[in-house]
């Protein structure tokens, strides 16, 4: 399969823990990356570190981050349940170096518009650190109720992960408009649907993920190289958006 | 490979689509990689079942080779303008499925209508072929209860669930032996977990070419990036679809069928 002969270094911005045991799967991960020529992810914890065992995620997202330096980035997670302990855990997290906010309202039991995931945006807000949120599951993590925080807090960039995959695809672009602080990622959502939005919103308001390891770069990549944008989107949406969000050198 | 893709779409009207010839649609498919397609309506599910049903019929007419078309109706028309619709597109249409979407369609599946209507289509040999992995009316276990109540039709989820509900999707597929799974729509990742605890002879490939940019391409890349062996590809991109849609002798002849030979 050919993809990625662009000679261009790309920079992910959705990449997770298959598990909270790392040796399992960083090296998988690491594989991927050099086998597709992605310089550098952000990464975001495994399900049961973004679910209940947040504090030990971190650290293991820290870990990594110093023994990858340059390579991965990593993303901090608490769940918004856990109240005062949530903004401690996030607030230690950016701390050490972690360099957004990684939000699952489906494995994490809350609606994106329950007032609980409050404090942990005003959190970020006050540390000046990116939200990503996975979209796509009905009632709890919908493109409009992203776009309805991105207006809440105009001040922090947020992240449409998985651009409402699957039948969000509809709402994915009027999202868009609603909010210029909402950005969109790529990964699992068809092609014509990232397509459309690039073309009513911008290249630059686009972030390419792999989705691993529920995606794969063998897909993603080959997806967006068949969109035939031109070298100057191309380069933003593969590599310079997520810099410059993510405020991360490879 | 000899892929048949088991969820493709003729371009309408709907969806901000435009009609597109047949044999544009054909080259575009064969280009892609395909060997032939199941193909359904697109504006049919949205509106006019019958029209749409007419015309999906004489698109596909010369290139029978290639397509088999699955025709759609509407429960809400009532239990027997349904059934009435169901064995016209049958036996005067030639068409080899049929195509329901709750969600476009706007029906639960506990509509009366529905379990008559997949009784009758697995009577004549028809399998069903449902949009799934929405709610509130196309979720797995939503379509599995009514799998459950017709045995000898065989169901087919045309998304095997997505990738919010697969796992309830492989539930179903394990505890139905009638039940289907088209793996049109999970990301590789869940599409490798499905082929892994499924029985494979209950796999198909789809793409929801027709509908969309590219898609059977993003296809088959996600069947290859989830590591399937060449064997599991050949079972489920070519085998399994042939058996549940037999390919018929003379393809440009819709079957002379009449009612009194298949009850
Ligand atoms: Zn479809």
């Amino acid at each position: 399969m050919k993809v990625n002969n662009w000679h261009m270094k790309i920079v992910d911005s959705a990449m997770r823990l298959d598990s909270m045991e790392t040796d399992g799967a960083v090296p998988s991960m690491l594989d991927e990356m050099d086998r597709f020529g992605i310089a550098c992810a952000v990464v975001a914890p495994a399900d049961a570190a973004v679910a209940v065992h947040n504090v030990a995620g971190n650290l293991q997202m820290v870990d990594l981050v110093t023994r990858y330096r340059g390579r991965l980035f990593g993303l901090a997670v608490a769940n918004p349940w856990f109240g005062r302990d949530a903004v401690h855990a996030i607030e230690g997290a950016f701390a050490r170096g972690l360099c957004g906010l990684f939000l699952h309202p489906r494995r994490q039991g809350f609606r994106l518009t329950e007032s609980i995931v409050q404090p942990l945006l005003e959190t970020c807000r006050r540390h000046r650190k990116p939200v990503y949120s996975s979209t796509g599951t009905p009632v709890c993590a919908e493109p409009f109720q992203l776009a309805e925080l991105a207006r809440q807090f105009p001040e922090i960039p947020f992240v449409m992960g998985h651009a409402g995959y699957s039948d969000f695809w509809y709402d994915v672009v009027p999202a868009l408009k609603q909010a210029s602080n909402l950005m969109l990622e790529t990964s699992c959502q068809v092609a014509g649907v990232i397509d459309g939005a690039i073309n009513v919103v911008g290249a630059e308001r686009v972030l390419y993920g792999s989705g691993w390891p529920r995606s794969s770069p063998a897909v993603e990549i080959q997806k967006i190289e068949r969109m035939n944008l031109g070298a100057a989107a191309l380069r933003r949406v593969m590599r310079e958006n997520a810099m410059k969000l993510w405020g991360i050198r490879p | 490979m000899n892929l048949i893709d088991a969820h493709t779409h003729l371009p309408g009207r709907s969806f901000g689509g435009k009609p597109r010839p047949i044999a544009d649609l054909r080259r575009e498919f064969a280009n892609a990689g395909l060997c032939g397609a199941w193909i359904f309506t697109t504006d049919g599910l949205v509106m006019e079942a019958e029209k749409n049903n007419n015309i999906l019929a004489e698109a596909v007419r010369g290139d029978r080779d290639f397509f088999e078309p699955f025709g759609t109706v509407n429960p809400h028309a009532g239990e027997d303008a349904a059934i009435r619709e169901l064995e016209r597109m049958r036996f005067e249409l030639g068409m080899r499925g049929l195509k329901l979407h709750p969600w476009l369609q706007g029906f639960s599946l506990t509509h009366p209508s529905v379990k008559p209507i997949l009784q009758r289509a697995g009577e004549m040999g028809l399998p069903v072929l449902f949009h799934d992995g929405t709610p509130p009316y196309s979720h797995p276990l939503q379509i599995a209860a009514v799998a459950e109540q017709v045995p000898s039709t065989m169901v087919i989820l045309g998304h095997a669930g997505l990738d919010e509900a697969y796992e309830d999707a492989i539930l179903a597929c394990r505890r139905h032996p009638n039940l289907f799974l088209c793996l049109c729509g999970p990301s590789c990742g869940p599409l490798a977990e499905i082929v892994r605890r499924c029985p494979v002879d209950r796999l198909l490939f789809g793409s929801d070419g027709g509908f969309g940019s590219r898609v059977i391409e993003t296809a088959i890349a996600k069947f290859h990036a989830a590591g399937l062996s060449q064997k599991t590809l050949q079972t489920i991109g070519c085998e399994n679809p042939r058996r549940l849609v037999p390919k018929q002798p003379r393809r440009t002849d819709p079957p002379a069928q009449t009612h009194q030979h298949e009850t």
